[in-house]
């Protein structure tokens, strides 16, 4: 998966606080740029399902939008915590982290 | 679940039960006989039979807690670690957790006379040290979920603190199971902001009852402790003044509104559900400080019965306006200055309560204070 960009939404949880972020893959350190990509292609991203939560959003539960663009066009997958496969969680806390570094104002 | 007719007066069956079990022998002879002669109107003989041996049972299956430890992973529940009536463990998370939800239960057990989560003595499941960097806590339809903040970053970067650390927070998560089995408040759109905010409001009162602080001394922070050194805030939500918890260059500001002028319509967070809590979460306040005291007594207990006993799954804040003003006035007369105090809530919110017509209940109201009177239980009397 030739992974360009990647725009990522947290929403939710108990403060209901959003964090996103939207980078280019090449504008990232490359160990990290890597790194995401093997996580992607791991889960197979661009044959998961838009919606992996279920109907019923649980309370204070973060929701995450992940949008994934390559050269073949983009992918969007929303999950919950509970929701999320055991193998997504180290993308998360990845994506959670760069959404989080403080932006240059 | 029953609803309770609007037209009878009525002394709720839990306070009657509680004066049934703990009271006096002519406490309870009174409070048994009220009951008869109210479930005998409604032709409810089996239900009198069912409560009058549920009333003198020893109670079965009361506070039971489970605290299990993830070890940094997503599965649930995890490794047990600590059971009820075991000695403290080392680790603070899991002391936490099992001391807040003790606490919680306490609360919803001493005060409002319900065993536990559902009513019925259910377990109480809490998981600390939930995945790494987890910056959240959560109630996952069986259980409470804790994580601890941001303690994968440097110290400089972290934002928040283990979610354990603040009480109200511990009973905000066991609250959402409350709702669940009670007004069952859809998470989403008014409907989740009114969960959020009753989770707010039990949460803030097991805090307040840990403390045994009044009204006008709690803080009425959700979350105090939670936000790292490295934060402009005091707390995650001010329900006595919404929208000023927190002003941070990295977090941005508290976007609570105060008043329906300024309600959020947004498509975020379920809908606003933790932003337009506020308005609601002030109600409670403004209510509470009206009345004085400790506000788990009297706005708890109207708060309480209507999450009980009215609220439905699509209930928005207009109905929960209407709904505590008319358990008010159920619970303590119509025109009371407890009905006034819940009036005064809303109003300074931006919301009109429609009481249905200012008839005063056949009986005149005011019978849980004439019943508490009569058997010497009552309160000084007020103003």
């Amino acid at each position: 998966m030739q992974v360009e960009r990647i725009k990522f939404e947290r929403t939710g949880g108990f403060a209901g606080m959003r964090i996103a972020t939207d980078v280019k893959l090449h504008d990232l350190p490359d160990e990290q740029a890597s790194r995401i990509s093997e996580l992607l292609d791991d889960l197979d991203f661009d044959e998961l399902p838009e919606q992996l939560a279920g109907k019923d959003s649980l309370p204070d539960q973060f929701t995450y939008k992940i949008t994934v663009e390559t050269k073949k066009g983009e992918h969007t997958v929303v999950t919950g915590d509970a929701s999320a496969p055991e193998k997504m969680q180290e993308l998360l806390q990845l994506l959670n982290r760069l959404a989080r570094t403080p932006k240059k104002q | 679940m029953h609803k309770h007719s609007a037209v009878n007066c009525f002394i709720p069956p839990h306070i009657l039960k509680n004066i049934a079990t703990k009271g006096t022998e002519s406490q309870k002879f009174l409070a048994i006989s009220t009951l008869k002669t109210s479930e005998q109107m409604r032709g409810q003989r089996q239900a009198l039979a069912d409560f009058t041996t549920a009333a003198f049972r020893v109670a079965v299956g009361g506070k039971e807690r489970v605290v299990y430890d993830a070890k940094n992973g997503s599965r649930l529940p995890g490794t047990v670690v600590r059971k009820e009536g075991d000695a403290p463990a080392a680790d603070v998370a899991i002391n936490e957790a099992y001391d807040g939800s003790g606490t919680t239960y306490d609360l919803f057990n001493d005060v409002y006379q319900r065993n536990s989560i559902d009513g019925n003595g259910m377990r109480l499941d809490s998981t600390v040290h939930y995945q790494v960097g987890y910056d959240n806590a959560f109630w996952d339809g069986e259980q409470m979920v804790y994580g601890d903040g941001d303690e994968n970053l440097p110290v400089s970067e972290r934002l928040f603190n283990r979610f354990t650390i603040a009480l109200d927070v511990i009973g905000h998560e066991l609250t959402h199971g409350v709702t669940q089995y009670e007004a069952k408040l859809m998470y989403s759109q008014q409907p989740g902001a009114l969960n959020e905010s009753m989770s707010d409001v039990f949460g803030s009162l097991v805090k307040q009852y840990k403390l045994q602080q009044t009204a006008t001394e709690a803080n009425w922070i959700i979350g105090q402790g939670l936000l790292s050194e490295n934060v402009n805030g005091v707390g995650i939500r001010s329900m006595k003044a919404p929208g000023t918890a927190y002003d941070d260059p990295v977090l941005g500001k508290d976007p609570q509104p105060g008043h329906m002028k300024d309600y959020v319509n947004t498509i975020g967070d379920n809908g606003g559900v933790h932003i337009n809590s506020g308005i609601p979460n002030r109600a409670f306040y403004v209510t509470a400080v009206e009345l004085g005291g400790s506000a788990w007594e009297k706005a708890g207990q109207i708060w309480y019965v209507t999450l009980k006993d009215k609220l439905t799954a699509s209930s928005k804040f207009q109905d929960c306006a209407n709904m505590t003003y008319q358990v008010a006035g159920q619970l303590f007369g119509a025109g009371s200055i407890e009905q006034q105090a819940v009036q005064k809530g809303w109003t300074d919110v931006g919301l009109t309560v429609d009481g249905g017509g200012t008839t005063p209940p056949p009986d005149g109201g005011g019978c849980l204070e004439a019943l508490l009177r009569l058997i010497g239980a009552a309160p000084a009397a007020k103003r």
